[in-house]
């Protein structure tokens, strides 16, 4: 071995033994930077995404939305973006929605993002109808157990499950229960989850009343939930805060197409510069990692 | 910049979470007190509002209630099996908990596995044959060939009845590769995954408490 190669060698080896908090800084960085600095990038929609979005959009106008808030609030940065999109689609398209939890941690959140898109469609009403109100245009029916028995009881009638909404009111009382009684009057439900309760929704209460079902998941499942949609049995998939980004830049263009005048803040679009950064920091400490790797097995041998 | 202001009911919050949020990074530096402090705070935190969640929005309107009122009194013997759980802290009666786990499991397992087969071997088999519909254009049957592939070759990778040789060693190899693919694209997930959580807290960090981004 020359000197050069020793010298070489000595250099990749230390880079191996770096302290992995330099490491740490270097993501904090590249992933900060973007986010005060953004480069533009117009999320473009995958086919999983893009059905799913098509659903919505064209499923019959007396067929409701339902959300299962699966997720705490753990995973919130990558699941909660979806709510928001999922909901501001459905009041853009005077869907009816109704809202539930599996997760008791999951409520504050459900309840959170209803408030926050009620009142963006609020403060630009001009009229009832334009208006997004709780009980008539939406429910939030909060949270019961076991979750076996929440999706084959919703099945037969909601407010069996249900009797009192998130609000402590009867749901029997409010007037959009005589429009969303069981699944017959659902068009879909999404799962959106950071667990395999998408898969609850399929196995239970697609096995047995045929409802459609959606899925948002965080990224680290949406490798394993690619089979489902392949099946059918997911009619869409929107996968971590780049499948938010995507439903967000459809429902985007399509508001811009029909001249709305909401403009809405886009979380996870926002987040993409910094996403699209890490990758490529992540990319390069991998190369780097193997070339270092090669290098100094070639210097022992 | 438009720091929260920590004077006002919602900038006090923002202001604590952004505290915990820091404190519980400062584990990426080392193991400290200010971590430990924001761990054991956090599991207290839970577990408590579990609780007062489950006995308020549950055991008062769903039981106590009715109950002291005489109505569902059928809910008592339910009750009582229920509160069998609570044996496993004295050892000479813990044997009783085998009774609610047994009605549970019972329940659960008669409830799921006909629905679970249905869903997961028998629709998932159904969408892996390749009919002449998979053809209906060239990209979708290719794809169809592929997983129909995939499928074959990992399942006799985990074929251990015989010696892995002949026909079995070159396919059980592809299954190999189709498994090492699955997990690139699981780690990529994953990565993404992780680099999305922090963004979050970014977010927060950047936006809500210290005003740098809207």
């Amino acid at each position: 071995m020359t000197a050069s190669d020793k010298t070489r060698s000595g250099f990749w080896d230390r880079l191996q033994r770096i302290d992995r908090r330099w490491v740490f800084l270097v993501i904090w960085l590249v992933v900060m930077l973007p986010l005060i600095f953004p480069f533009g990038i117009k999320p473009k929609a995958m086919p999983p995404v893009s059905r799913l979005f098509s659903y919505i959009d064209t499923m019959p106008e007396e067929k409701a939305l339902a959300i299962s808030i699966d997720y705490t609030p753990d995973t919130q940065a990558e699941l909660h973006p979806m709510t928001i999109a999922l909901l501001r689609h459905a009041f853009a398209t005077g869907r009816r929605v109704g809202m539930l939890s599996t997760q008791v941690y999951g409520l504050g959140l459900g309840e959170e993002a209803l408030r926050q898109v009620a009142s963006e469609f609020n403060e630009k009403a001009t009229t009832h109808e334009d208006s997004v109100i709780n009980g008539e245009d939406y429910v939030f029916w909060g949270w019961s157990t076991p979750f076996l028995t929440v999706m084959l009881g919703m099945g037969e009638r909601i407010t069996n499950v249900f009797p009192v909404d998130y609000y402590g009111v009867t749901t029997e009382s409010l007037p959009i229960t005589p429009h969303i009684k069981n699944f017959n009057d659902i068009g879909i439900v999404v799962s959106i989850a950071g667990s395999s309760t998408p898969l609850s929704w399929v196995a239970y209460a697609q096995t047995q009343f045929g409802i459609r079902i959606g899925c948002g998941t965080t990224a680290v499942s949406a490798a394993d939930y690619y089979t489902y949609l392949n099946s059918g049995q997911f009619t869409g998939m929107l996968a971590g805060m780049r499948g938010a980004a995507e439903y967000e830049q459809l429902l985007a263009d399509k508001l811009a197409a029909a001249g709305s005048p909401l403009s809405l803040r886009r979380k996870a679009t926002e987040a993409m510069s910094s996403q699209t950064a890490a990758h490529l920091a992540i990319i390069v400490f991998i190369v780097i990692g193997n070339i270092g790797y090669f290098v100094t097995r070639r210097g022992k041998q | 910049m438009n720091i929260a202001n920590p004077l006002t009911p919602e900038g006090i919050w923002v202001w604590v979470a952004a505290i915990l949020t820091m404190a519980v990074f400062s584990f990426l530096y080392r193991e400290n007190p200010f971590y430990r402090f924001a761990e054991h705070l956090f599991v207290g935190i839970a577990n408590g509002y579990a609780i007062t969640f489950y006995w308020h929005r549950i055991l008062v309107p769903y039981l106590f209630s009715p109950v002291s009122q005489g109505q569902k009194l059928y809910l008592i013997p339910i009750a009582m099996i229920g509160a069998l759980y609570f044996t496993r802290f004295i050892p000479k009666v813990s044997w009783l908990v085998r009774f609610p786990i047994a009605i549970a499991l019972g329940y659960g397992a008669g409830a799921s596995i006909p629905r679970s087969v249905d869903a997961t071997i028998i629709q998932q088999l159904k969408a892996t044959i390749v009919t002449r519909a998979s053809f209906a254009d060239w990209q979708q049957g290719v794809w169809a060939v592929i997983i129909l592939l995939g499928v074959i070759c990992t399942i006799s990778y985990f074929f251990f009845s015989s010696e892995r040789k002949g026909l079995l060693k070159p396919i059980s190899y592809v299954g190999v590769v189709f498994i090492m693919v699955g997990f690139g694209a699981s780690f990529g997930y994953t990565v993404m995954a992780r680099i999305s959580l922090f963004i979050g807290r970014l977010q927060f960090l950047l936006g809500d408490w210290l005003g740098l981004i809207r």
